[in-house]
């Protein structure tokens, strides 16, 4: 090969991949955001079953929040709703508190750099961290330096495999494998308790995609023995394979009756897929998880017949969990927020608070 | 200094030289930039890119490109950590054994065939990571290191800096002297300037070429483990993209893409300038990550065209 051509191969690569990388996201009309709507809601009780932790238990001093330096790891690129609507909200929340403070780093899906941001923002002299971690392992040099400066850790949406109140503060996020069994219901519900089923499965390795799928399949067999489960495939959160595989489905198993997607990405690739294959809306039922406006619009439209809410907007429940705890009260070693239900009944009323 | 020994120097350490400049700025913005935890931070994370861009340098002076050693670092790491548990030879002697061997099939291929290396380590890019989600149940098993020996090894300090710092500055030293001071070293830029004068001038090009690749995959599977130590697991989310990085920092760091020409210390420099600009954009701490990819794009366009002008300069004169 010259090196022209070696030259010019390179290049084609990384313009490939870095297609592959682009996510087109259409504009939305977005409705004028009210000041709480959506806001997450912790489930009541909340964790009083499980240990708690204070800021004596955990040796740390008190410092106030709005004069503090307050650290957030985002994990992925804001590229999607979820993570576009987290970064904000975060952003968002620390502003109206009157924190000025506030470093974001984003390891844009590159664990490596993840832990080298948290590291560096520890060396900025962060007094808080909150961290949405891209894998659950692996975070052992970060809880070394957390723990030696006693800097309280929350993470959010995704949990870090250590010990509670002594490596980290709390977990704030969903009970993701509730979120399967929830979406099950609605499919056993659309179906009225019999068909054949396909997954699109989340990315695999981490719990969100095995906590949805378990939920899933656990009340399917409990519930509706009717329920076949004929197709499982990885569309990894993204829509372009949510599409490509929803394809291949209609292709090889024709008789299909619902889709199970484990986010609303994958399932508005697999309404694009099954608007190519010339079917109506509603003739597949389409079930997700997440509460993106862009799905909630697929229900109002008639695409999707329910979706499980995943409520992104971390930003109020993360500060107040911090607070709390720098007032000296129990804080539980997980907060379990409360997510809603989409449904064709309440789509186009609740349009205004899906992110 | 006449001009064109000036440009020669500055297209040569260019990117130490644009290095230098960054944390000069740097330290001028931030109050929390220049300290100790912080270039800790820096140094201490480009030193598992810094070991596979040396290897990667071997392979582009001699004229090829090596695209799977982001997927032999993270296979390196996975194997590390499942072999932790029989101790800490096993922990560096698996992911060796096997990341040495993917790169020696890689060397014969491309040698004895004259395959593309691009299409050859690509291929090595896809199988390997295959395998390693082969080995860990599509990526859903993580594997802790069990040995506490092995996670010293990537966790312990001396003068504030963790142990793989020093084995990546033994290891470019060892490099440096490989390149400049031996008959290999001399075969290596012979190949990559004209492979046929080298052949006809009775260079091994084939062993050559071998050795290069199977060091490059060496490299990768060491710098994989040396990570798991660090991290006390082996990720399975780690590499993607990260043989683009290894190939920027190397031709940031002054070596031609297009083989012949080049050295360890830009490589390594070039590595660091990596880390420094993400340093910075983390020290702002408020871009977006959409403006944060600009940024570092824009930041290499610039080192590159700089060096682009600077070779053209030395031309003329």
């Amino acid at each position: 090969m010259t090196p022209h051509l070696r030259t010019a191969a390179l290049a084609l690569a990384v313009l490939l991949t870095a297609a592959a990388c682009a996510k087109a996201e259409e504009p939305q009309a977005a409705p004028a955001a009210t000041g709480t709507a959506g806001q997450q809601v912790v489930q009541s009780p909340s964790g009083s079953a499980g240990p708690t932790c204070t800021l004596q238990q955990f040796g740390g001093t008190k410092f106030d929040l709005k004069t503090a330096v307050v650290g957030f790891s985002q994990s992925e690129k804001e590229a999607n709703p979820f993570r576009i609507a987290e970064t904000k909200s975060i952003k968002d929340e620390a502003a109206k508190l009157g924190i000025t403070n506030l470093k974001v780093t984003n390891a844009q899906s590159q664990f490596s750099k993840q832990i080298t941001d948290v590291q560096q923002l520890i060396a900025q002299g962060v007094q808080l961290l909150v961290i949405a971690p891209l894998n659950s392992d692996g975070w052992e040099p970060v809880l070394q330096q957390a723990a030696a400066k006693k800097i309280p850790i929350i993470t959010v949406d995704r949990k870090i495999n250590a010990k509670a109140c002594s490596d980290y503060l709390t977990f704030i996020g969903s009970d993701f494998y509730e979120q399967g069994k929830r979406a099950a219901d609605r499919m056993i519900e659309a179906l009225g308790g019999k068909g054949k089923v396909a997954i699109l499965l989340g990315a695999p390795g981490n719990n969100v995609t095995t906590e949805r799928t378990n939920g899933f399949k656990d009340r399917v067999k409990e519930k509706a023995p009717g329920i076949t489960i004929s197709f499982e495939q990885t569309g990894e959160f993204a829509r372009e394979k949510g599409q490509q595989v929803t394809e291949q489905l209609i292709q090889s198993n024709p008789d299909i009756n619902g889709i199970y997607a484990e986010n609303d990405e994958m399932a508005l690739g697999a309404v694009t897929a099954l608007k190519g294959a010339g079917k109506e809306p509603g003739t597949i039922k389409i079930v997700s998880v997440d509460g993106t406006r862009s799905a909630v619009q697929g229900i109002a439209d008639g695409w999707l017949y329910a979706v499980i809410e995943s409520n992104p907007r971390f930003g109020p429940l993360a500060f107040e969990t911090a607070q709390k705890f720098l007032d000296g009260a129990a804080i539980p070693d997980k907060v379990i927020i409360s997510d809603r239900d989409y449904t064709g009944e309440n789509a186009k009323d609740s349009l205004g608070e899906a992110y | 200094m006449n001009r064109e020994q000036t440009s020669r120097l500055l297209q040569q350490h260019g990117a130490v030289m644009v290095l230098g400049l960054l944390v000069i700025v740097g330290s001028l913005a931030f109050d929390s930039f220049a300290t100790p935890a912080n270039a800790a931070s820096v140094v201490v994370s480009s030193s598992f890119l810094a070991i596979i861009a040396i290897g990667m340098t071997f392979v582009i002076i001699s004229g090829g490109i090596d695209l799977s050693v982001g997927s032999l670092f993270v296979l390196g790491g996975v194997l590390a950590a499942y072999g932790s548990r029989h101790g800490l030879l096993a922990a560096l002697l698996l992911p060796l054994a096997v990341c040495g061997i993917v790169g020696l099939l890689q060397g014969l291929v491309i040698a004895r065939t004259g395959m593309a290396p691009f299409i050859v380590t690509l291929a090595g890019l896809l199988g390997v990571r295959g395998l390693m989600l082969a080995i860990s149940d599509e990526g859903a098993t993580t594997y802790l290191v069990e040995d506490r020996t092995f996670a010293a090894l990537g966790q312990n300090e001396l003068l504030g800096l963790s142990y793989p710092v020093y084995v990546t500055i033994a290891l470019a030293l060892a490099a440096m002297v490989l390149l400049q001071r031996t008959g290999f070293g001399q075969n290596v830029y012979a190949i990559g300037g004209n492979e046929q004068a080298a052949a006809l001038m009775g260079v091994p090009v084939a062993r050559t070429k071998v050795y290069v690749y199977v060091m490059s995959g060496l490299l990768a599977g060491l710098a994989g483990a040396l990570n798991a130590a660090r991290l006390s697991s082996g990720v399975t989310i780690l590499g993607i993209g990260l043989e683009l990085d290894a190939i920027a920092a190397v031709v940031i760091g002054g070596t031609l893409l297009t083989g012949g020409a080049g050295g360890i210390s830009g490589s390594v420099a070039g590595v660091l300038l990596l880390g420094v600009i993400q340093s910075i954009i983390n020290q702002v701490g408020s871009l977006t990550s959409a403006f944060q990819q600009v940024v570092s794009g824009a930041f290499l366009a610039l080192v590159v065209v700089a060096q682009r002008l600077l070779s053209k300069a030395q031309r003329l004169t």
